[in-house]
């Protein structure tokens, strides 16, 4: 069954500090929708929101999980995580002193991932078969791009039905940035995910977003409905491809 | 064999079989310093109330001291989750642990010991079961039943507590929750759920390691307080957070400091435990078992 997320108008920021201003966003079944944006400009407070580490201090969250509507806002972070929601975080967020194997299994944490543990074990492995070579290896002491790998590894681990990743370009080489960018897009058609993905590339990004959204200064400034919509903006033609 | 060869064995033996004990007192700061980042300084003074409780039930009721060890973990545990829900609200919510959390340990250490001497005195107590006395001889190796029984159940309770860690779901989340909190409520784990567990785990083992304490010797209150540096010394030695490596280091230490005793004296013992310590943390600043 089909999940989405929609966030509606949605005000938050730390302390006094106000950074999303009215920011609305809708995430439909199986849609891959980009989130572009340079750096400071409130990617990652929106996503954090939308985990619930940042309480928004007005608007709603939604999340669509197999037909049944949850209310996002006040819910824990490990909460939304059970409702199906995976989040491949800024920076990874590995436990760099577990091995690989150990990483995986953790993902599996979810009552509800735990029983596709095995299905979802072999699949990670055959997509990432460098994980399976290193599966005994610490995760801190492997190289960017398989730290990369198996943050999406881990993440597929807990069988969400909502996958939300946040700049996963930043520090790879832009070798790595394609296959991850190529692998974001296997993995939705595989487990018929719907993602939201934070980025700056926006080259990349486009290449397997159906739909796109530009924050700026905390604001929804432009969305894109389609990618021909999203090359045609100024607004992106100017800030992200220098014409 | 010659009586220096003969020495020497029955002191490495009864070093191993000390070192295992050890390895049941260490393993519940292994799990509260090691994997929690929790100093928890009382853990002796726990072993102690262990100790105590063996000794009542014993004397009262004639119950075997393993068995009340094994039956004092529920409570222990409990215990424990509640001291961990306690030092949460109180020190780690606020960040203010590791000072204030120190003191709060060091305060439990004292009201333990304090409670204990004001109800049994300064008087060593200890229990009494038919296994208390006998000895096997092996040649010139003797293995006293007391310490064989201890050895044994630590190093079960090792095996148990580390397919725990290794196998199941909230284990691999305890190995974790010190690395990145934040990436383990992504895991869908709530950190403070998982420390609560895990503390009321390393508490229990103050129940069982209690009670092996009193059969290996007659124990006073502020006994606990010889421990202290030792077993702080064997999880930094194994590696923080290994219990393999409490394991072998504590048993390294028992043997070092059974030799030492025999050879030049038991007051040399101490200043071995620590002189190995110096030099695995030269040597291998990780500990022997440490995941670097």
């Amino acid at each position: 069954m089909a999940s989405s997320i929609r966030v509606d108008n949605i005000y938050a920021g730390y302390g006094s500090v106000r950074v999303l201003h009215n920011v609305s966003l809708n995430v439909a079944p199986r849609e891959t929708v980009t989130l572009l944006g340079t750096n400071g400009n409130g990617k990652s407070t929106l996503i954090k929101t939308i985990m619930g580490v940042v309480r928004p201090t007005s608007g709603r969250i939604v999340a669509t999980i197999d037909g049944k509507d949850y209310d996002l806002i006040g819910k824990e972070t490990e909460e939304i995580i059970d409702l199906g929601v995976a989040l491949v975080p800024e920076g990874r967020r590995l436990f760099p002193r577990l091995t690989v194997e150990e990483n995986l299994l953790l993902g599996a944490y979810r009552p509800t991932a735990r029983a596709r543990l095995k299905d979802n074990m072999a699949y990670c492995y055959e997509a990432f078969p460098r994980l399976a070579e290193r599966r005994s290896q610490l995760a801190g002491t492997m190289s960017g791009g398989e730290q990369q790998m198996l943050a999406l590894g881990r993440a597929l681990m807990s069988a969400p039905s909502i996958l939300i990743v946040d700049e996963p370009s930043v520090g790879l080489a832009p070798l790595f940035v394609s296959r991850t960018i190529d692998m974001i897009a296997q993995l939705k058609e595989r487990y018929h995910l719907t993602v939201l993905m934070a980025e700056q590339n926006f080259t990349q990004a486009m290449r397997i977003a159906d739909k796109g959204y530009v924050i700026v200064h905390g604001e929804i400034a432009f969305r894109g409905d389609s990618p021909e919509e999203m090359q045609r903006s100024d607004l992106i033609r100017q800030h992200y491809l220098g014409m | 064999m010659g009586q220096f060869a003969g020495l020497l064995l029955d002191s490495i033996v009864s070093g191993v079989l000390v070192g295992g004990f050890y390895a049941a007192m260490a393993v519940g700061i292994s799990i509260a310093f090691g994997m929690l980042g929790i100093s928890n300084i009382a853990h002796p003074a726990l072993i102690l109330l262990g100790s105590f409780i063996a000794y009542v039930l014993n004397s009262q009721f004639g119950w075997d001291p393993i068995l009340v060890g094994v039956l004092a973990t529920v409570p222990f545990y409990f215990l424990g989750t509640l001291l961990y829900s306690a030092y949460e609200i109180a020190f780690e919510r606020r960040g203010t642990q590791l000072i204030r959390g120190l003191a709060f340990f060091f305060g439990l250490l004292f009201i333990t010991e304090v409670g204990l001497q004001l109800v049994f005195g300064v008087d060593y107590r200890l229990v009494e079961t038919p296994y208390i006395g006998p000895s096997y001889n092996i040649g010139p190796v003797s293995l006293p039943v007391r310490m064989l029984i201890p050895f044994l159940a630590s190093v079960l309770l090792l095996i148990g507590l580390q397919v725990f860690f290794m196998r199941t779901f909230t284990g691999r989340a305890i190995m974790a929750v010190a690395q990145d909190k934040f990436a383990l409520q992504l895991m869908g784990a709530a950190p403070v759920r998982v420390k609560r567990i895990a503390f009321g785990l390393s508490t229990a083992t103050a129940a069982m390691a209690g009670a092996f304490l009193i059969i290996l010797q007659p124990v006073e209150p502020s006994m606990g307080r010889d421990y202290i540096g030792r077993i702080f010394a064997i999880c930094v030695l194994g590696g923080i957070g290994s219990l393999p490596g409490t394991f072998v280091a504590a048993v390294i230490v028992g043997v070092a400091e059974s030799i030492t005793a025999t050879f030049y004296g038991p007051s040399w013992s101490p200043a071995i435990a620590f002189g190995f310590l110096l030099i695995a943390l030269v040597v291998r600043p990780a500990g022997l078992f440490g995941r670097a």
